[in-house]
């Protein structure tokens, strides 16, 4: 009985379950697509009143070329239109963007109030999807600020539409080279990271190296030949004032750069012809030695989290980069590869270490994963050396020298894909760069 | 007599003197060097004398801004100190190595070495212990792609500079009267270039060429056939048969869903959707937590083959966060609206199996090209 139970009751499941199934969608998988800078369409910005009408013009040109020059995102031009953005606050209409494959439409409006207060205001849509990505955002700030407020209309776009922070918001502190090789004049500039509003933070009666940015971008280590043997300074950015932070007698200290807590340093002394690492606090003053084998071991740089220091090191004979824990130790090889590397730089995202290599004769700049695997040379050249992260840990601002007497060094950046490689707008030879944190 | 002699000697005593007086013996005067000096005053001596101080710490920004890069600086040149750091990457000297001298050729003034016997046994060639690696490849490597500015699946090669790039490649198509089928005017389009990977500065100039010679291939060693070994899979073949079987009927029996009624779309058909909407899945501005994520999504398509843009939905997201699986769901849905907007090829007498689609955008193979 029970037998006959059971059988019956698996009928009248089998027998239902085609009734209640959905009809399956037809399942494709697709693993190939395209990379190509994504089209955009940035139309002047809308002036709110008539003082801001050459405001709105210039803004929109920064975000354009903010978002062009990443090399990920292409610019429509104006004359390509077949629609205007009169009014801010109109609807878009969809149709005329997509006709010309708009693919991301960026309008804002400006607004220079009478007490010189600038107010920018933009929105971002989805031009296929026929919708805005994100809400509206606006900027107030003062006028002679507009640039900063452009480049963070831009962060914002940027992140809406990659998933990433940005970085246009961010500056680069570099040394400024004037005059031939065998007499090149020396000092610290700051500059925005495109090359815009340029400062300089020294003269140039000595020569300066190497400088490095705090964590929060508003001091600054670097390497001054002011006394006739290399010294660390600190420089506050603001007020331009500096100290020694290291001044051992019979000593050379160089390659300083900051922890990610701002208070600790990492740094070379050479002494008795041996070269280690150390670290500082910075507000004690009181040092430690982290390396004491008899090879020469030099450019520290902290991983993001504080926890590890990678850097450079000739013990196995030739320039390789090891790691080792943030308060010493035994370190451990990571590059494996033929040539000689150096001038490792921890990205700030934490998964990429880059690097400066030398190999065949030619100089690249490459990155690898913080285990060794994975490398992946970018760029190549006569030389390229001194690698820097941007904030978002997308691109690498580095140096590169012509060859000949006449050689002149310049300012580059590249994607971490390879791609992108251009040159950095600046006055002058330039070299030595490091880019800032984004600012507030 | 005598006065041949008094002429003699006055000739001898005037040539004497001549030479004497007139220089012959004399050295011809050197040139020398002529220094322009200048008188300076005490005052400028003790100024001169005073050791320069160096540049106060402690710098104010006004004071440091104004000089413009091009300006000439007032300060002494000094000479360029070199680097502290042990260089570890410094350029190559542009001075070539110096050749090396070669050897005077002996061979002539050499004994010639004493005769030697020769063996009747002919050696016996052996075979190299390693199995030869050879470095020259068997077959020329696939042309590298030049760096361009688009990565697609299918390289492309530079469109003519006259021709309209668009995603979709189309023929020009003009008036004609005369033909059976009227078809709207049409400029021609052509993909834009594109190549299969992300070329490098760094590879640009790589080289195919062997780095070493290789070693000549050992002759073929006569095989000989072993001996089977005893089969022994007999019986486990048959059990593997038999759980198969048995799978397949418990597989039979189990229930599945309802399938639309038609014939199935054919690989071809399948494969020319997965094609046409690749074209317009465009992975270059996402983040690299994007480009880890896997996105599946769920679209209705109407009846003409284009989407039902609103009914565009993720379905699920796997390998990366909430935010990056967003990011990803608009290229995506950006993909599907662009392709789809004139309608995908699809055959309109199987509408029931593509009523609607699920589709997986797995990006593993774009991370990085």
């Amino acid at each position: 009985m029970m037998k006959q139970f059971l059988t019956l009751l698996l009928a009248v499941v089998a027998l239902s379950v085609p009734i209640t199934a959905q009809a399956a969608p037809l399942r494709i998988e697709i693993t190939e697509g395209v990379i190509e800078p994504l089209p955009f369409a940035a139309p002047d910005f809308v002036p709110e009143n008539s003082a801001a009408r050459q405001l709105a013009q210039d803004l929109a040109q920064v975000v354009a070329d903010d978002l062009a020059g990443t090399g990920l995102f292409r610019q429509i031009p104006d004359s390509a239109f077949i629609s205007q953005i009169s009014s801010f606050s109109s609807p878009v209409q969809f149709a005329d963007w997509k006709a010309i494959n708009a693919q991301a439409l960026i309008t804002g409006a400006v607004n220079l109030e009478s007490n010189g207060r600038l107010v920018v205001k933009f929105r971002l849509y989805d031009v296929f999807a026929g919708q805005e990505l994100g809400g509206g955002l606006q900027f107030a700030g003062t006028q002679d600020g507009w640039r900063r407020m452009a480049h963070k209309v831009a962060d914002a776009v940027y992140s809406r539409i990659t998933g990433e922070g940005g970085y246009f918001d961010s500056r680069v502190v570099y040394v400024n080279e004037t005059g031939p090789k065998n007499d090149r004049k020396k000092r610290l500039a700051i500059m925005d990271y495109d090359g815009a509003n340029v400062q300089y933070l020294t003269d140039s009666r000595s020569i300066v190296l190497a400088p490095r940015f705090s964590p929060t971008g508003d001091r600054i280590l670097y390497t001054s030949y002011e006394t006739g043997f290399p010294r660390i300074y600190l420089l506050d950015v603001a007020s331009v004032r500096r100290r020694v932070l290291e001044d051992q007698t019979g000593t050379m200290s160089f390659a300083p750069r900051f922890g990610p807590d701002g208070q600790t340093v990492v740094y070379s002394v050479t002494q008795g012809g041996n070269t280690d690492i150390y670290r500082m606090d910075v507000s004690t003053g009181s040092a430690q030695r982290l390396t004491s084998a008899a090879s020469i071991e030099t450019a520290p740089s902290f991983s993001p989290d504080g926890s590890q220091i990678v850097f450079e090191s000739d013990r196995s004979g030739t320039p390789q980069m090891y790691i080792m824990s943030a308060t010493g130790g035994e370190p451990r090889r990571i590059s494996f590869g033929q040539g000689r590397y150096g001038t490792p730089v921890w990205s700030p995202r934490g998964d990429l270490i880059a690097f400066t290599k030398q190999s065949k004769g030619r100089f690249h700049i490459g990155v690898m994963r913080t285990d060794g695997s994975e490398e992946r040379l970018l760029t190549a050249s006569f030389l390229d050396e001194g690698p820097t992260w941007s904030p978002n840990g997308r691109v690498i601002m580095f140096t590169r020298e012509t060859q000949g007497a006449g050689g002149q060094a310049s300012l580059y950046s590249v994607d971490i894909s390879g791609r992108n490689l251009k040159r950095v707008k600046t006055l002058g030879g330039a070299s030595d760069p490091a880019w800032s944190p984004l600012q507030n | 007599m005598n006065t041949g002699q008094y002429i003699s000697g006055i000739a001898h005593f005037g040539l004497i003197g001549w030479a004497l007086i007139g220089g012959v013996f004399q050295p011809a005067p050197e040139p020398f060097d002529v220094t322009e000096v200048s008188v300076i005053s005490n005052a400028e001596f003790e100024a001169m004398m005073v050791p320069t101080t160096g540049p106060s710490l402690e710098t104010d920004l006004a004071a440091l801004t104004p000089p413009e890069p091009d300006a000439v600086e007032p300060a002494a040149p000094q000479a360029e100190s070199p680097d502290p750091a042990p260089v570890s990457a410094e350029p190559e000297q542009t001075a070539p190595p110096p050749e090396p001298e070669t050897a005077p050729d002996v061979a002539a003034l050499l004994p010639p070495d004493p005769p030697t016997e020769i063996e009747d046994v002919a050696p016996v060639l052996l075979p190299p212990t390693d199995a030869p690696v050879s470095a020259a490849p068997d077959t020329s490597p696939a042309p590298k792609p030049r760096p361009v500015p688009r990565v697609a699946p299918e390289p492309v090669a530079a469109p003519d500079p006259e021709d309209r790039t668009d995603d979709i490649a189309q023929d020009q198509a003009v008036d004609d009267s005369t033909a059976d089928t009227q078809q709207d005017q049409q400029d021609r389009t052509v993909e834009e270039e594109a190549a299969t990977e992300i070329v490098t500065e760094a590879e640009q100039g790589a080289s195919h060429a062997p780095s070493s010679s290789a070693r000549p291939r050992a002759r073929p060693v006569q095989r000989v056939a072993q001996p089977e070994a005893e089969s022994t899979t007999g019986t486990q073949d048959a059990v593997r048969g038999a759980l198969a079987e048995a799978m397949a009927a418990g597989e039979a029996e189990s229930p599945k869903p309802a399938t639309p009624s038609g014939p199935p779309l054919t690989s071809g058909e399948k494969d020319a959707l997965r094609v046409a909407v690749q074209k317009c899945w465009n992975t270059g501005a996402l983040s690299t937590d994007a480009l880890k994520t896997v996105v599946i999504v769920s679209v209705k398509m109407k009846p003409d083959g284009s989407p039902e843009t609103e009914t565009i939905r993720m379905v699920s997201a796997s390998g990366g966060t909430s935010g990056s699986a967003n990011q990803a769901f608009q290229a995506v849905r950006r993909a599907i609206i662009r392709c789809g907007a004139n309608g995908f090829e699809l055959p309109s007498e199987k509408y029931d199996q593509w009523r609607e689609i699920e589709m997986t955008f797995n990006p593993e193979k774009m991370r990085i090209k």
